[in-house]
């Protein structure tokens, strides 16, 4: 009796299971054809959007808006080392269109590679020259953030004059976070931030440079995996941390804490999150288009009040959240040199993972 | 010619021939043979020994000079040298304790006669659903500097070092209960093939349960043991998420490393060398078992279907030990299951806290989740793709696992080793290789350029499950016993009627297991699909890591559970399919 209960209910499971993966076959089957073989076809077909800024729901806002505009966009999000790899390696047939978000260093090294191709948007006029690429105009800024040294202020009330003294000082030892995934561009620029006064023009680093960033990561507290810096503030394991400004006002919203910056003397990296069209693209008059409209001041300024954004064109900054712009202001910009950057924090990243590491 | 002196209890199973010379010319006397041999040969070419040259030949010599820095670079660093030691003790370790662990659950499970087996197999099946998710956090929020059993600690004893669960030892306790997924497996699917009459024969000659074990079972398990001790290794040696969470400042192992340099352009040779070094390990451990297992093959291996019935134990003690040490493991095993799964109905923030109440549930993530209108695209995509590649590894592996049971010569070593290849390099640098290599047209594939294309992942897929079903099949292989096969030729048996109706059921259990394994493996992957996944084809692991990495960090957390959540009830299913006939892994399929 029993088993025939069991196959009973076997069956129609297992018929079912089956029609689900022949759908989804037929579905993925009709859908292979078109684009297989020479990448996405010239006419139609969306437009490929390679970004590593789409969470939180930026990437549907920004489909969304494009769709009402009369793009059809299909966003590609990857983390950004990880989309910078993609980009090149799919140099000699290219799969995305046009690529944005990624940071000035990461365009610089797209640039390199000759992965994306120069185009000079209609709002070229609208955004300063030197937050993009002013030597070839191959990529153009779209938005800001200053990658700052954070803490509550509403805690923590002992602190440094200089964020340098984190490291020098035995008093802050241990209580700052470090993050050591240094594959991620976050802490790249951390790294190219502390080791900029120390570099010069062809890249070699100084002894006294070496030491800071030995320092740095030698009395910092290492970042854990899976555990959010605000968390940890929250525990008061670490009292200051390394975070984009743009991720600010979310967590205040959400922990309650009162975040001010610590000052630095040297300035702190900012990242430009860039745009720019990808070379060897099918779509090259489309995808000038969609750059034209996207950071074209009213749709930045738009992304801006719905996301905390700071942008860099000028006509949109009006529009920004004036927090954003207080606290972005508030920062002085770091004199980094992004092509000497873009040529040697493999090396940099490499010698630390080495050597430097706890 | 006697291979199987190495015990005096002698099995009744068959005794197997090994096969001489003149193999090459029996096994390409076959039109199968031939056509197997010349499929794998390509597949091996294009997708194995093309790509990872082309990536190599890009690393270690880009402008077509060789340069060997990156052993100097390498060397130099004690960090670097120190972790590679770290990964490869880590190996060692758990070569052994898994194995104990291993053995015991399976044991409990298929051997002794224990109350509730049922239950505990479930239990220590549980390790099949596992993620590093649920490693990393489910421990962590047990054991960690906020878990419960921490604080309840030090509620008794206040001075408790808060970081006690850290270090080497907290890294190979979790890892030994997160990896016998294997052996509750393949283990437990060789146990249940042993011949009950040989035990009943032992036993009717005096032995006792401990030489029927040591003499009889433990020996006839050996070519399994011996294939799962091997994944164990590697499991140790690219271990990556345990010593990230509880390894601590003094126990970092070289995966993580591995993985940075693997992304950035200038140190690639660097993580290619690493993994290399890696390889070599795993290739002596390799060469080593071979070696071991070509020098006696014997078992006890049933031709008639008595399963082996469950075996009373003679002592009270060893029945009241053997049943506490069981539901202890029980308990170890199910609560970071059951963590993950109330986790993902919480607020976050309680969960962090260590402490929580009933106010904290919430059905937020799930209904953030479920009611995104994309949600359940990627879970198809992957579905298909792993559902796709496992099948097909699974049905290759087959016939190449066959090919090479049979024929016996330095060509079929040479080609088994290639096949391992994808085991030296990490996912991430195989995937890369494939990008690189077919952007162009290319000859072994008729001439089209296959990246950007939907079939390039599948490709991945297979390329990585290659090795791991190659072992096993080849392990389950010994299980098959000549004569069968011969006795269905002499009757007239073609070659593929030969392998569909009598050695695939014998290793039937084995096949569904590997495929089982390699779809939940591939559900959630994201090292290959960051590099090769089409725009149009989202797959879950990407998706996963774009809902995650938003910059609600609180919100993020609550996510990942729901999607760990849902990727075990689809690893349930997909282990409920497989088992739903074989109680606790006594019956034979």
């Amino acid at each position: 009796m029993e088993r025939r209960i069991g196959l009973g209910l076997r069956q129609p499971a297992a018929l079912l299971l089956a029609g689900t993966v022949l759908a989804a076959l037929t579905a993925c089957g009709g859908g292979a054809a078109a684009p297989e073989g020479e990448g996405a076809p010239a006419d139609g077909g969306p437009l490929v959007v390679y970004t590593n800024s789409n969470s939180d729901g930026r990437g549907e806002w920004v489909t969304e808006q494009a769709a009402e505009a009369g793009f059809d966009i299909e966003i590609v999000g990857l983390g950004g080392a990880d989309l910078t790899n993609r980009i090149i390696a799919e140099v000699n047939n290219p799969v995305g269109d046009v690529v944005y978000g990624l940071n000035t260093m990461y365009f610089e090294q797209l640039k390199a590679e000759q992965a994306i191709t120069a185009h000079e948007p209609t709002w070229s006029g609208e955004v300063p020259q030197e937050a993009g690429d002013p030597v070839d105009g191959a990529y153009w800024p779209l938005v800001d953030q200053a990658i700052v040294m954070a803490y509550d202020s509403a805690r923590v009330t002992d602190v440094p004059t200089d964020v340098s003294q984190l490291w020098s000082d035995p008093r802050f030892q241990g209580r700052y976070e470090v993050n050591t995934s240094l594959g991620q561009a976050t802490p790249q620029l951390v790294v190219a931030g502390i080791l900029a006064p120390y570099t010069d023009e062809q890249g070699q680093v100084s002894d006294e440079g070496w030491a800071a960033v030995e320092a740095y990561f030698a009395n910092g507290n290492p970042a854990v995996e899976g555990t959010d810096l605000y968390a940890r503030f929250d525990r008061a394991e670490v009292d200051y941390g390394v975070i984009p400004s743009g991720s600010v006002f979310s967590r205040d919203e959400e922990y309650g804490t009162q975040t001010a910056v610590v000052p630095s003397a040297s300035g702190v990296p900012y990242v430009t999150e860039q745009i720019g069209i990808i070379a060897g693209t099918d779509q090259e008059q489309r995808a000038a288009e969609f750059i034209d409209w996207f950071g074209s001041a009213e749709v930045q300024g738009a992304f801006a009040q719905e996301f905390d954004a700071m942008p860099v064109n000028e006509v949109a900054a009006e529009q920004a959240n004036p927090e954003v712009v207080e606290l972005v202001g508030s920062v002085q910009r770091a004199d980094i040199d992004y092509a000497v950057v873009r040529e040697h924090i493999g090396e940099w990243v490499e010698r630390i993972e080495l050597e430097y590491l706890p | 010619m006697s291979t199987d002196t190495l015990t005096p209890v002698r099995p009744a199973g068959p005794r197997r021939v090994r096969r001489g010379r003149g193999s090459t010319r029996r096994v390409l006397g076959s039109p199968l043979g031939v056509v197997v041999l010349v499929a794998t040969l390509w597949f091996a070419a294009a997708f194995l020994v093309l790509p990872n040259v082309t990536l190599l030949q890009a690393t270690f010599a880009p402008d077509g000079r060789l340069s060997l820095s990156a052993f100097e670079r390498l060397l130099s660093s004690e960090r670097a040298l120190r972790s590679l030691g770290h990964s490869v003790l880590l190996a060692a370790t758990l070569a052994v304790t898994v194995n104990v662990v291993g053995v015991f659950i399976v044991l409990v499970t298929g051997w002794f006669r224990v109350r509730a087996r049922r239950v505990l197999w479930l239990g220590y099946a549980t390790t099949f659903v596992y993620g590093g998710i649920v490693l990393a956090a489910g421990y962590s929020f047990i054991y960690g500097r906020y878990g419960f059993v921490t604080n309840a600690l030090a509620r008794w004893y206040p001075d408790l070092d808060r970081d006690w669960f850290s270090g080497f030892v907290a890294v190979v306790l979790v890892m030994t209960f997160a990896t016998t997924t294997n052996h509750m497996l393949f283990l437990s699917a060789a146990l249940a093939g042993i011949d009950a009459q040989s035990v009943e024969a032992a036993r009717l000659m005096g032995a006792s349960p401990t030489t029927v074990l040591r003499r009889v079972v433990l020996p006839s398990l050996r070519p399994m043991i011996f294939a799962v001790t091997v994944l164990t290794f590697l499991t140790g040696l690219g271990a990556l998420t345990a010593p990230l969470v509880l390894g601590g400042r003094d126990f970092q192992t070289v995966a993580p490393m591995i993985l940075t340099f693997a992304r950035s352009e200038s140190s690639r040779d660097v993580a290619a060398l690493l993994a290399i070094l890696l390889g070599l390990a795993t290739i002596v451990l390799l060469a080593l078992m071979n070696r071991v297992e070509r020098g006696g093959t014997y078992f006890a291996v049933a031709k008639v279907a008595t399963p082996i019935t469950p075996q009373p134990f003679r002592t009270r003690w060893g029945a009241v030990l053997v049943q506490v040490l069981a539901w202890l493991l029980w308990v170890v095993y199910v609560v970071p299951v059951l963590c993950a799964v109330v986790f993902s109905f919480v607020d976050p923030r309680a969960v962090m806290a260590g402490s929580i109440g009933l106010g904290d549930l919430t059905l937020e993530h799930w209904v953030t989740v479920l009611t995104d209108a994309g949600a359940l695209a990627p879970f198809v995509v992957s579905v298909v793709y792993s559902g796709l590649a496992s099948v097909v590894v699974v049905l290759a592996m087959v016939l190449v696992a066959r090919l090479l049971s049979r024929w016996r010569s330095w060509m079929a070593s040479a080609l088994e080793y290639v096949l391992h290849l994808p085991w030296i390099l990490p996912t991430i640098l195989i995937a890369l290789g494939l990008v690189m290599t077919f952007d162009r047209p290319r000859l072994l594939v008729a001439q089209q350029v296959l990246t950007g294309t939907v079939v390039l992942l599948g490709v991945a897929y297979v390329v990585v499950k290659i090795p791991f079903t190659l072992r096993l099949l080849k392990a389950a292989f010994a299980a098959v016993p000549d004569e069968v096969d011969d006795a269905a030729r002499i009757l007239g048996a073609g070659q593929l009627t030969t392998v569909r109706r009598v050695v695939v059921p014998f290793i039937a259990p084995t096949m569904a297991a590997v495929a089982a394994l390699n779809f939940t493996s591939l559900l959630d992957d994201y090292d290959a699909a960051v590099f090769l996944y089409h725009p149009l084809f989202e797959p879950l692991g990407i998706a996963i890591k774009q809902s995650t990495e938003g910059e609600s960090a609180v919100q993020s957390m609550g996510i990942t559970f729901v999607y760990t959540v849902l990727l075990m009830v689809v690893q349930g299913l997909v282990l409920w399919a497989v088992y739903r006939r074989r109680p606790a892994g006594t019956a034979r399929g």
